[in-house]
């Protein structure tokens, strides 16, 4: 078995200046990645942004680069002194794809966990002529360097492949990926209530559609006395914490809370609805993955790599999440109880070609290509 | 499912919250290590009543003086009775009842070793916790009460008499867990015991060396200028 080194570089794993770490689907990602390498027989390290600490977790040493400095939405001082640090490495792990801007190491692999840039804030930055000129010639030297690009949706893919063309034999299509033995559906098919859960598995950030569900909440809860909301998911900052739970408190039938990973299976498994309302700077989300490897019929934005895994009327709905959208959308698949049951059922079926065990080959076949 | 072992101080303790504690404490540990800290009243009598109890007694009372060696001895105490996972509470604070369940998840989780949870403090009641100034317990972030026990970690306390913090320095810096599961704490729930407590704050920190001045006055903020949120 092999002993080579290999070298992960991030930004934000923990947060830069305090404990905080949220298990969001990136960090997981990070993690799962990480133990297949260490399963593989690799050594692995990470670096990220930071004062110049070193902290473990999940048995693997993390390195902070006192530089956070961005420009162009590219790092390159962290690059180049990423590609001095990690020069006792064999090879290296860019987990997003700017971040192999200006320099990659020789044997390398880039990660795309979806189109980032079509956040309206994106735009905002970068959106001048000029400035998106250089951020994508910017990004086709951060192409040019690794010997591979992993993809989780096709949409990255297809953006590059027509703006950026010459990489198309670079790519990697490894789409996200769910464990069916954790995430399955409930033995028990008879909850005893008349009550429809509609679940909201996400971070309460704008882009995740967190202000539309919210509103679709109040209209829906106050029409109809058997549907309630669920919001599962933290708050980028302790004060939206607070303002969501004092608005739970406020609405009849609307809950807030978060749970461990090991409780969101029993989470999806007594919802009746699944919400991924993402805007946008989305990829082939984690949760939509594991509500429908719970059996969950799944109400998804059209965006990033969604319609990767959401067959339009067939295991859920692809909408362009806006209130009166949610609220029709919700309001129809709520009253239909044959076509939950149906649209659940293929969900699963669906999340079956996701499953773990195939990400972990498919990704295996890619190191052995390049880390050699 | 791995031993759950809660540690605590305990003085004078017997017309307060103990044995509601200890019996809150049952239904989700397996061991619970109890320093007495040279009690005057029947705490130890209490202590010795609750069946998954060990009980360790000083003749002399440390916590006005050394707290922070009353803390480490309580924690050799824990450590010499093969702990897995160590659950640092006080005498006076509760787990939400309605989610206990989910304590097994956190302690069965893969990821951290740690994990924190956010206090409230109930004031004058039961019913309604404190949300002004510091005392919100939305915006003064999350404590770390329970860790994995971790025999290569060191077990030092900072050199301090009061507010030493209840684990060793080196499980405080673990990445950790923050858990929605909410914690009561009911030490300014009695509406008598809080012009002691402040009395007795000043009394150790005169010169307001570990709180601001302002918070030990907020203390006995007449009721117009404490904001209050129901506890559901």
């Amino acid at each position: 078995m092999s002993s080579k080194k290999v070298s992960l570089l991030t930004t934000n794993f923990f947060h830069p200046t305090d404990e905080r770490i949220i298990m969001g689907g990136a960090e997981r990602y990070q993690v799962d990645i990480c133990r297949l390498l260490r399963k593989m027989g690799y050594q692995i390290e990470v670096w990220q942004i930071g004062s110049g600490w070193v902290k473990e977790f999940d048995g693997v040493k993390i390195h902070s680069i006192p530089i956070s400095k961005s420009k162009h939405n590219t790092f390159p001082e962290l690059n180049l002194a990423f590609y001095e640090n990690s020069l006792s490495a064999d090879y290296a792990l860019y987990f997003i794809l700017s971040l192999a801007y200006p320099l990659a190491r020789e044997k390398s692999i880039s990660i795309s966990h979806g189109v980032y840039w079509d956040w309206p804030g994106f735009d905002v930055q970068s959106g001048h002529q000029d400035a998106h000129q250089e951020w994508l010639r910017r990004m086709n030297i951060a192409l040019t360097g690794p010997q591979k690009l992993v993809s989780v949706d096709t949409n990255t893919i297809n953006f590059f492949n027509s703006t950026l063309p010459g990489f198309y034999h670079k790519w990697e299509y490894i789409p996200n990926y769910v464990d069916t033995n954790l995430f399955c559906p409930s033995k028990d098919t008879n909850s005893g209530s008349d009550m429809i859960r509609i679940l909201f598995p996400r971070r309460l950030v704008p882009v995740r559609g967190i202000n539309e569900t919210m509103r679709a909440a109040e209209i829906l809860t106050s029409r109809y006395p058997w549907i309630e909301f669920h919001f599962c998911g933290r708050g980028h900052d302790d004060n939206t914490e607070k303002l969501m739970s004092q608005w739970t408190t406020t609405q009849e039938r609307c809950f807030y809370y978060w749970k461990p990973f090991e409780m969101m299976p029993e989470i999806y498994q007594t919802a009746d609805i699944v919400l991924i309302p993402s805007r946008s700077t989305e990829g082939t989300s984690l949760a939509a993955l594991e509500a429908m490897a719970c059996g969950k019929p799944v109400i998804t934005g059209l965006t990033g790599g969604l319609s990767d895994i959401v067959l339009q009327g067939y295991n859920g709905y692809l909408i362009k999440p806006t209130v009166d959208n949610m609220v029709s959308t919700i309001e129809e698949l709520a009253k239909d109880k044959a076509k939950r049951l149906l649209m659940g059922n293929r969900g699963r079926e669906l999340a079956m070609t996701f499953n773990k065990k195939i990400w972990d080959e498919r990704w295996a076949k890619v190191l052995s290509e390049v880390f050699r | 499912m791995p031993k759950i072992t809660a540690m605590m101080i305990v003085r004078n303790e017997a017309h307060r919250y103990l044995e509601r504690c200890l019996t809150s404490l049952l239904d989700f540990v397996d061991e619970i290590i109890i320093l007495d800290d040279a009690s005057t009243d029947t705490t130890p009598d209490i202590c010795l009543s609750c069946p998954i109890v060990k009980l360790y007694r000083r003749k002399s009372s440390l916590f006005l003086t050394n707290e922070a060696q009353l803390r480490q001895e309580l924690w050799f105490y824990t450590t010499d009775n093969k702990p897995e996972w160590i659950l640092a509470i006080d005498a006076d604070e509760f787990l939400e009842t309605k989610k206990l369940h989910e304590f097994p998840y956190l302690i069965q989780q893969k990821y951290f070793q740690a994990i924190s949870f956010r206090l409230f403090d109930c004031w004058g009641s039961e019913k309604y916790y404190r949300v002004d100034g510091i005392w919100s317990p939305w915006l003064r972030g999350f404590s770390i009460y329970a860790v994995k026990y971790q025999p290569q970690l060191t077990s030092t306390w900072p050199k301090l008499n009061f507010h030493c913090g209840r684990l060793p320095l080196s499980y405080r810096q673990l990445p950790h867990l923050e858990s929605e599961l909410r914690i009561k704490h009911l030490g300014w729930a009695n509406p008598i015991d809080i012009q002691t407590k402040y009395e007795r704050a000043i009394d150790r920190d005169p010169t307001f060396k570990y709180m601001s001045r302002e918070h030990y006055e907020s203390i006995l903020y007449p009721p117009e200028k404490i904001a209050l949120e129901m506890w559901m």
